[in-house]
This record gives structure tokens, sequence and C-alpha cells, in this order.
């Protein structure tokens, strides 16, 4: 699911990077002698931004070059942290790339070994106009409070399931309940499967479980001994991947409930089907994309550049297009603003809408989802008991 | 022939460099340690990668990836040889082109909409299930056609059993016409015929299918993950769980075993069948 603004972005990049390492040794004076000084300038103002297909908005990012002259590189990461983590740590990401857009969670990490540095607000003005919880979250704070991320989108998941079959559904208990014996599924991401299947223990049980998205490791056997006794028990019809599948189980009858993304629901009613997305009792599984600021760019004097970036992603174009073509929410209250005073370009009811509905979300119990928990590599232990059991 | 060397040459530095290599270089990151500080390995010697096969079922993973291959191999070439015989010896010339055509029909599309087209046409409201209702084989839907071990095999076998046909339809001309005129003569039964003469000469063939289908249930993935039931898993599952959380020397380890094992099916499969024997021309 990969979209490039460049037939290769990385040759692309590199070439640019080449290019400005070839002026750089001719000096500033050779520009300066040049009549065509301005463009060249202009140039510079080049930023690889690795990220998350979904942070993408195609050719509209000519409206960050026309605002600020910067010209973006995107390029697709895949979307998934270990990959991702392992390139920076290991591999050529920061020669590549100056912005990073990130599932959350590894920026603490990150900042640890030195791949990712903190943002410099001062030069960030819009990070002020982001909704005051999502200024302060911990896990996009180094120990000095620095900030080490800043939200592109959020959103909050939960339980997809037919209102035909089950009525009103307030609690993950449905995804556990004998009576739905091989008429419910989950995600086959431990990810997500864990902090659901912890967050239902935490609140519903009783159980005790402090972070539902960081288990430790007593936590975690709870949660995967409860995994692995109700797959034991013929409790899931399956576990699934990606959007097409998750539609799928839901037109098709599969499953009467399932833990997974919002949109999915907006698909079924579509399709005709009577389908509605749950508000737990127990509380959501939140998420985010975050920029981050990869240490490439200050190696390469783009700090400036990067953070001018950053600024404009909350500037309120951004959240607008990401709404309107992905259904994403930027935490920002320029989002609504800008889509209010550009009626031509936007359905302001509509991207309101959408954000007053996230917004609600997180006014309730939240756990966020963590991409890095401390005791991954175990997670992906226990999951593989799960799937052998 | 000063030519043969210089025509085996590009080929056989391209097999060393784009296949060998890399497979060497796993083989040997196998051996190194995790470095959590780096988030890769270092070059201390290590057989933590092995160990962790033992761990958290991994080796179950391993047995029951074998025993998929070799019954969807198996199945495939109970299906792929009355096609291949029926092809060369029983079709016309015409007839034979519309079936060896027909093979290819599965790559028409790719693996992933094949795997989704199963999900479709196995589930509780499809027409698998919809017309066994309708007939009245059954009173309700049957839940163990899809997210099942039978919809991975029927998965895999449609999607693969093409592999095993080629082979065989190659192996076929061994069997030249005027040795099963003498065995009729002489009073030989359709099936001793089959059981004597053509079996054995198509040997080579079929194991030949065999094999290719073995080797790429192995690697598949994507009719486990679509078809099978909950959290099921294959090999290559689960070297991607494996190298999602960067445990590399894990993985390593695993496509190394699995490499070995490969190599040695086909050392022994050559040595028993005589795999050089498909290109050699008909029965001596």
């Amino acid at each position: 699911m990969t979209r490039q603004r460049t037939l290769n972005p990385l040759a692309s990049n590199m070439q640019r990077r080449q290019m400005l390492k070839m002026m750089g040794a001719s000096g500033l004076g050779l520009t300066a002698g040049l009549p065509f000084a301005g463009p060249a300038v202009a140039q510079d103002k080049a930023i690889g931004f690795w990220a998350s297909a979904t942070l993408d908005i195609g050719a509209n990012w000519s409206r960050l070059t026309d605002a600020t002259g910067i010209t973006p590189t995107f390029t697709d990461n895949g979307n998934d942290m270990g990959p991702v983590v392992a390139r920076l740590a290991a591999g050529n990401a920061n020669d590549l790339f100056d912005v990073g857009g990130f599932q959350g969670g590894a920026e603490r990490e990150l900042f640890k070994q030195g791949q990712i540095v903190p943002w410099d607000l001062t030069k960030i003005p819009n990070f002020e106009k982001l909704w005051p919880w999502v200024k302060d979250m911990a896990h996009l704070k180094a120990d000095d409070g620095a900030q080490l991320g800043i939200p592109s989108v959020v959103n909050a998941d939960s339980i997809i399931y037919r209102t035909d079959k089950l009525g009103v559904v307030d609690s993950y208990g449905v995804i556990f309940d004998p009576k739905l014996r091989g008429r419910v599924a989950m995600e086959d991401a431990w990810i997500n499967s864990t902090a659901f299947a912890a967050i239902y223990l935490k609140g519903a049980e009783n159980q005790p479980i402090g972070d539902p998205g960081n288990l430790t490791v007593d936590e975690l056997g709870l949660v995967m001994e409860f995994l692995i006794k109700h797959k034991k028990d013929g409790q899931f019809r399956t576990f699934w991947n990606g959007w097409e599948q998750g539609v799928q189980l839901i037109a098709d009858e599969e499953v009467d409930a399932m833990t997974g993304w919002e949109p999915i629901v907006y698909e079924g009613i579509k399709r005709g089907l009577e389908v509605a997305y749950a508000a737990p009792a127990e509380g959501y599984l939140g998420w985010g994309n975050n920029t981050v600021l990869l240490k490439g760019a200050i190696d390469r004097g783009l700090t400036d550049t990067a953070h001018e970036f950053a600024n404009w992603m909350l500037d309120g174009y951004y959240g607008c297009d990401i709404a309107t073509n992905r259904g994403y929410i930027v935490p920002s209250e320029t989002t609504a603003g800008y889509a209010a005073a550009n009626p031509a370009d936007f359905d302001a009811a509509d991207i309101m809408a959408k954000a007053d509905h996230v917004a609600a979300k997180f006014n309730g119990k939240v756990f966020w989802q963590n991409v890095r928990p401390d005791n991954f590599q175990l997670y992906e232990e226990w999951w593989q008991k799960l799937r052998n059991a | 022939m000063p030519r043969v060397p210089f025509l085996l040459a590009l080929p056989l530095v391209a097999v060393l460099v784009l296949g060998l290599a890399p497979l060497l270089t796993i083989a040997v990151w196998s051996f190194w340690t995790w470095d959590p500080s780096t988030y890769w390995i270092k070059p201390e010697p290590s057989l933590a990668g092995y160990l962790g096969i033992l761990n958290a079922g991994r080796w179950t993973v391993l047995l029951a990836t074998l025993a998929k291959a070799l019954l969807a191999a198996v199945l495939c070439l109970i299906l792929a040889y009355p096609l291949a015989y029926a092809i060369h010896f029983l079709a016309g010339r015409r007839m034979a082109l519309i079936l060896m055509a027909a093979i290819t029909i599965p790559f028409f599309t790719s693996y992933l909409i094949r795997a989704f087209s199963w999900r479709l046409a196995l589930g509780r409201t499809g027409p698998i299930n919809d017309a066994l209702v309708a007939f009245g084989l059954t009173d309700a839907p049957l839940d163990w056609l899809l997210f099942s071990n039978f919809a991975v095999m029927v998965g895999l076998v449609a999607s693969y059993m093409p592999f095993a046909a080629f082979p065989l339809l190659l192996a076929m001309p061994r069997v030249e016409p005027s040795i099963l005129v003498a065995a009729q003569d002489l009073g030989a039964g359709f099936w001793r015929i089959v059981r004597t003469i053509i079996l054995p000469l198509t040997l080579p063939g079929m194991f030949a299918g065999f094999l290719f289908v073995f080797v790429m249930v192995v690697g598949s993935s994507t009719e486990v993950q679509m078809l099978g039931g909950a959290g099921a898993s294959i090999v290559s599952v689960m070297v991607n769980d494996v190298m999602r959380v960067a445990n590399f020397p894990l993985a390593f380890a695993i496509s190394t075993v699995v490499l070995a094992l490969l190599l040695g099916l086909v050392l022994i499969g050559n040595w028993l069948f005589g795999l050089s024997r498909l290109f050699g021309g008909g029965a001596s």
C-alpha cells in the first residue's frame, strides 16, 4: 500500500543529498555569486518523511510546498515498528529520512538509542493548539519533559458487533462469552489483542493489571493463559489480518462480534448491515501515529526545516485532508478551524462530527496501545504459545 | 565445445551470488548474538537462536509445516497424475493444449485473491454451504469448511497442483508407446501396466512435482493465514512474527533448519529417484 510522490523516492532523496553535499563543498560563496540563488535555497528545504501510509496525502503535499517551500518525499515505512526500529538502529534510515511518522510507543526507546531527537516546541507554535490532554501524553516525553513525538493522528478502538444479533454491546465480555463460541474474532496481532484482553480482565474481572498496553511478566502470563483457555474452548472463529478480511468477517456473517477498527463499521453500514461500534465500559484502546525528528535531519542541518514541516502538519489543512480522505483526526483545534474557514475545500460539518466523535471517545476511559512494551519479545513468545495451543 | 564453460559461467555466478550467498549469510548470522542496544546482531557465537526453536512450541510448527507440505504434495500428485496421463496418452493435440492451459488458470490471479476467493466460497454464507443446505445434505452451514485445516489444504492444493502437473507431463514421454503395446500383447492388464511400467518410468517426474509443491508449501503463508483457524501457523508466519520483535538470530536459525531439511530432502530424493533422468529421454 505504498504511495510515493516520486518514482523512486529513495533514489531521489539520495540524489538530493549528494547534490547538496557537492554544493556544500563549493561553499556558500559560489551560490551567493549565482544569479538564481533563491531557488537553490528553496531546493534545500526538502524533507524525507518516512511514515505509515495512512499519513500520506499524495498529490496534496503540494500545499505544503506552496505554504512553506518545503518539498517532501514521502516513503511508506510499512507501519510495523519492528523493522522500523531495526532499520533505524542498524540500518540506513537516518541517512535517508529526516522526519518519521510512527505508530506510538517506541519513542522513548528510540530517544535512548539516540535515533530520534526531541522537538524544540518554540519552533512549533501550532503545538499549543493541540487538544490539551494530547500535549501531556507521558509516553511522548523524555524523562526531562522534552517532547519526543507530536501526535499526527489519534483514535481509539473497541468492538465491532451486529446489533441485529446482539442488541447493544458495552463490554469486551461479548468476545469471551461462551454463548458466542465460534462466533467472535480478534486481530492476529499481539499488540492489540493482548491489550484488549487485558483491558477486559482489568475492568470487568478486577484482575491485578496496571497498564494494559505494557504488561509485566506476570500480567502477560495471566492475560495469555486467559486467551489460550478461550482459544482451546473454540471461542474464536479466527484471528483476522487486514482491512479486507475484517470487513469480510462481518459482511459474510462469519462472526457476530470482533475487536477491530471503527472504519469496518462504516463499511458494514454502507453494505446495509446492522453493525455498530461498542463503547465498552472497560475502556477503549487508544492509538496514535506520531511525528518524530530523526537524528539524521540534525546531522544534515535540516533542523529548522523539519520543525517547519511538523508545524505545518498541525496548521489545519493537513488535518482536514486526512479527516476527509482517511477518516482520521489530527487532535488539534486547527482542524475544525481550517474546515470552517475553507468551506469550499472541505465539508466542515463532516470533519467536525468526526473530530467530536474521536474527542468523545477520549473523554471516557482509554488505555494506550504500545508497539514496544518493555517485554516485547516475551509477548511474541506467548503469542506463539497461543498459536500452538 | 569451448562455449559450454562460458554458457555455464553466467548462470552459475547468478546462482551463487543471488541464491547461495544470502543463504550462507543467514546460516552464519543464525549463530550470532542479538544485541538489545542496537536491535541488531553482533558477531559473538551463540546457540540462542537454535535453543529458541525448542521454546513456545516452535518446533511443533516446524513439524506441522512439514506434515502440511507432505499431505499437500501427495494430494497434488494424486490429482495431477491422472491429468498428466490423460493429456499425454488420451487427449488429442487440441484437447491436450486446452487441458494444459486449464492447469495454468490458478496463475491468472494473485495468490491473495485466490485464497480470498476460497474464503468466500467456503464460508457460512458461501455457495458451497448454500448448496449443501439447499440439497438437504446438511441442516445448517458447516463451520469446519472454513477456518480449518481442511480449508487450508483446499487452498494449498488449488494453488500448487500445477507445480506437480508440469513435471509429470515432462516425465510421461519417457513411457514409450511400443512398450505399452508389447505389455498389452503379452496379456498385462491396465493396472499391471500402470504399476510395473508407467509408475516406475515416471518416478523422477513424480518426485520433481512432489518437491516443487513441498518446497512451495513450506514457504507459503497466505493460505494458512486466510483460511486457517484462530492463530493458525506455518513456518513463514512464525518467522514473520519473530522478525517483528527483531529476534533475528531465532528467525535465521528457523530459516537455516528449514533450509537444511529441504536440502536433505532434495539429496535423498535425487539419490533414490535420479532427478537427472527426468531430462534424460525415453525408457531404457
